[in-house]
């Protein structure tokens, strides 16, 4: 059985990856709205996807939208097979053990 | 290595936050998209109540607009997430739903207010139907706007048109402004 991915497996950076995943091949998320959607503060994000993107998982982009810093994370190619694999591993995990997945 | 409870868990809030993305890119695209009908809807019935002559054309513009409104907010949010949300189809089926319901309309030989009340509850209707997939708000929104219609058709006299302008147009707009809140 392969190994669970342990960069991507904390519960906030799974969770930031899932929803990265949601969204198709090179959208992003803005970090507001990435916010929202984890329920995460915004210490606590900023730390997490920068350990995601130090594994070259995400892309970060910062733009301005009007006078407003705007921070954009986008799942890499490289994130994106790696959270297939995870989660391809969590349901071999689940299967094995005799459980529908 | 985590035991299959635990891989189950992470599966559902995978599962979880996919569904809350999918619903978030519905609920930003509609929210706008409503309030901008509202705000035609709005204006159109108290074009219609300045206006009762030209209400015809008053209400031509205003599904011109809206539908040429819904395509750009479509293009530039597609150009952002990559969702294609407002695509042909999705076209073609406002089209068929409005021809639907102009034939009705002239099936039935509605008068100024069944019309006002027709059109409203019409689209209403479509918005719960949506909503049993998409969201609750839609829900609330939908059978909210068919409530107060309703209440306006049978109870209000001479103000109908400015309370549908209330009702209908300003129930959007609020309603595409919770819609952003949530």
């Amino acid at each position: 059985m392969a190994e669970l991915d342990d960069v991507i497996h904390q519960p906030l950076r799974l969770r930031i990856m899932a929803a990265l995943n949601a969204l198709p091949p090179g959208a992003g998320l803005e970090f507001a709205r990435l916010k929202k959607l984890t329920g995460a503060t915004d210490g606590n994000l900023g730390a997490h996807i920068e350990t995601l993107s130090k594994a070259g998982y995400v892309a970060v982009g910062k733009a301005f939208v009007g006078k407003k810093p705007q921070t954009t994370v986008t799942a890499s190619a490289a994130g994106r097979g790696a959270f297939a694999r995870h989660v391809a591993t969590l349901q071999e995990i689940i299967a094995a053990s005799g459980q529908k997945p | 290595m985590i035991d299959s409870r635990e891989a189950s868990e992470a599966l559902s809030d995978i599962n979880d936050i996919a569904e809350r993305v999918r619903q978030s890119t519905i609920y930003n695209l509609a929210s706008l998209t409503m309030i901008l009908w509202g705000v035609l809807v709005f204006a159109g019935n108290l074009g219609t109540f300045g206006w009762p002559r030209y209400a015809g054309y008053v209400w031509l513009a205003v599904y011109a607009t809206g539908i040429a409104g819904s395509s750009i907010f479509s293009a530039l949010d597609y150009h952002r997430t990559g969702v294609r949300s407002f695509g042909y189809r999705m076209l073609i089926a406002l089209l068929l739903f409005i021809g639907f319901g102009m034939f009705t309309s002239w099936l039935g030989h509605f008068g100024p207010r069944q019309l006002g009340t027709f059109w409203t509850i019409y689209f209403m209707l479509v918005y719960t139907m949506v909503g049993l997939w998409f969201g609750v708000a839609f829900v609330v929104i939908g059978v909210g706007v068919t409530v107060l219609t309703l209440i306006g058709y049978f109870f209000i006299g001479a103000w109908f048109v400015p309370w549908m302008a209330l009702v209908n147009g300003g129930g959007l707009i609020l309603g595409g402004l919770w819609m952003r809140r949530n």
